[in-house]
C-alpha cells in the first residue's frame, strides 16, 4: 500500500511551489481510502485545535476561547461579537486588538494574537468549533460549504491564508496547531486523492 | 518617522516597533492617551487612527497608516465634542483613568451609528475597562450623545 502512493508520488507528481509550501498534487484514485481516512484523521486533528476551531464558530458570531491555557472553554471576553461581516465591523473591529502587522506578531502571553492579515473569524460555513470529525469531513468536501472549493484551491488557500500560518506560529506561550503546515498540506492532498473520504462511507476499495 | 498627531504634522525619531502609545506619550508628549495594561485587555489607550478606533498599545510605529486622532483633538474646552459634553452632563468619570479611552470608543461608536441601541453600546464599549464601575452611566452618557448628535 504503502509502495503505490510512494510510486505515485514518483511516477506522476504536479508539482507546484506554493508561496509558503510544496504543493504536490496526486492523481485522483492514487491513494487507498484506508489512507485518505488516516489523513483525515491528522487534518481533523488540526481542524479540531483551539488555534483553529476557536474562531471557526459557525453561526454564532462570537469567537471562543479554549485550549490549554484557557481553563474551561467559553467565548471570547469583552462581550467581543464579530457581527455578519465576521471582522466586527459593526461592533468593534478585530484589528482594534489584533492589529495588522507587517512586523511580525506579539509573541507575550495574553497579548492579541496579530498577524499579517486582517483578523476575522472564519465564514459561517466552516462550522468546526466542538463538531465532530464526521461533521467536519463532511463539510470539508462539499463545494457548498466549503468555500466552492476543489482540493487544489483548498491546499491553495492553505498557502496564502496568513490567519492560518499563525495557528503553527502562534506565540506568547500558546500551543500551536499540531503537525507543520507543509505536514497539514500534505494530509489534505492525500486525503483529496483519495476522493475525499470520510468514516463511514462505503468503501471503493 | 512622520506622524499626523490632532491634524498637526509630527516627527519622532522611533524604531519601527515602538507602540504608538509610547509615540505619543514617551516621544510627542501627548498624554491624554493612557496605558493601563499594555496587552489590549481594558481600551485605556484607543485612539483613532484613520478614524478607526485602536489600541495604540498594540500597533507599532511603522504600521501606522493614517492620521491619529487622540482625546486631545476630539475636541476643544471650547466646543467639546457631544461625547465629551454627555460625559460632564453625566458625570461618567470617577477616577478618570479609562476615560480618554471610554471617550474615544464611544466617539467611533457613534460615527458609525447614530440611534445605538443598549445592546450595540454594550457591544462596542464592553472592551474598555472601568474599574470604577461607572459602567452604567458610560451607557447613559452615550445613549444623550447620540441625541445630541441627532440634534433632537
Amino acid at each position: 500500500m504503502r509502495f503505490f502512493v510512494l510510486f505515485a508520488l514518483i511516477a506522476t507528481p504536479v508539482l507546484s511551489a506554493g508561496d509558503n509550501v510544496e504543493i504536490t498534487l496526486l492523481p485522483q484514485g492514487s491513494v487507498l481510502t484506508e489512507q485518505g481516512l488516516e489523513a483525515w484523521d491528522r487534518i481533523y486533528e488540526v481542524a479540531s485545535h483551539p488555534r483553529c476551531s476557536n474562531c471557526h464558530t459557525g453561526e454564532s458570531d462570537r469567537p471562543m476561547w479554549s485550549g490549554p491555557s484557557y481553563g474551561q472553554a467559553r467565548p471570547h471576553g469583552m462581550n467581543i461579537q464579530a457581527g455578519d461581516s465576521r471582522d466586527g465591523a459593526s461592533f468593534i473591529r478585530c484589528v482594534s486588538c489584533h492589529a495588522l502587522t507587517g512586523q511580525g506578531g506579539n509573541d507575550a502571553p495574553h497579548m492579541a494574537p496579530q498577524v499579517a492579515g486582517t483578523w476575522q473569524l472564519a465564514p459561517v460555513e466552516a462550522d468546526w468549533f466542538g463538531r465532530s470529525s464526521l461533521e467536519i469531513c463532511t463539510q470539508l468536501r462539499d463545494p457548498a460549504l466549503n468555500g466552492d472549493r476543489d482540493i487544489t484551491a483548498l491546499a491553495t488557500h492553505l498557502d496564502h491564508d496568513v490567519i492560518l500560518h499563525w495557528a503553527w506560529t502562534p506565540g506568547g506561550g500558546r500551543e500551536p496547531a499540531p503537525y507543520s503546515l507543509q505536514e497539514h498540506v500534505d494530509d489534505l492532498i492525500l486525503w483529496g486523492a483519495a476522493g475525499m473520504p470520510c468514516a463511514g462511507d462505503v468503501s471503493n476499495n | 518617522m512622520q506622524f499626523v498627531v490632532n491634524g498637526q504634522p509630527r516627527v519622532a525619531d522611533v524604531e519601527e516597533d515602538m507602540p504608538l502609545l509610547w509615540v505619543l506619550r514617551d516621544e510627542l508628549g501627548v498624554t491624554g492617551v493612557k496605558f493601563g495594561c499594555g496587552v489590549a485587555q481594558c481600551g485605556a489607550c484607543t485612539v483613532h487612527v484613520g478614524g478607526v478606533p485602536v489600541r495604540s498599545c498594540q500597533m507599532r510605529a511603522g504600521d501606522v497608516n493614517g492620521d491619529i486622532t487622540t482625546i486631545e483633538g476630539l475636541g476643544t474646552p471650547e466646543h467639546l465634542h457631544h461625547v465629551q459634553e454627555a460625559w460632564i452632563e453625566h458625570q461618567v468619570a470617577q477616577c478618570g483613568y479609562c476615560q480618554s479611552g471610554q471617550i474615544m470608543q464611544a466617539a467611533a461608536l457613534l460615527t458609525r451609528t447614530s440611534n445605538p441601541s443598549d445592546a450595540e453600546i454594550d457591544a462596542v464599549m464592553s472592551a474598555n475597562l472601568c474599574r470604577c464601575g461607572t459602567y452604567p452611566r458610560i451607557r447613559a452618557a452615550v445613549r444623550s450623545a447620540a441625541q445630541k448628535l441627532r440634534g433632537a
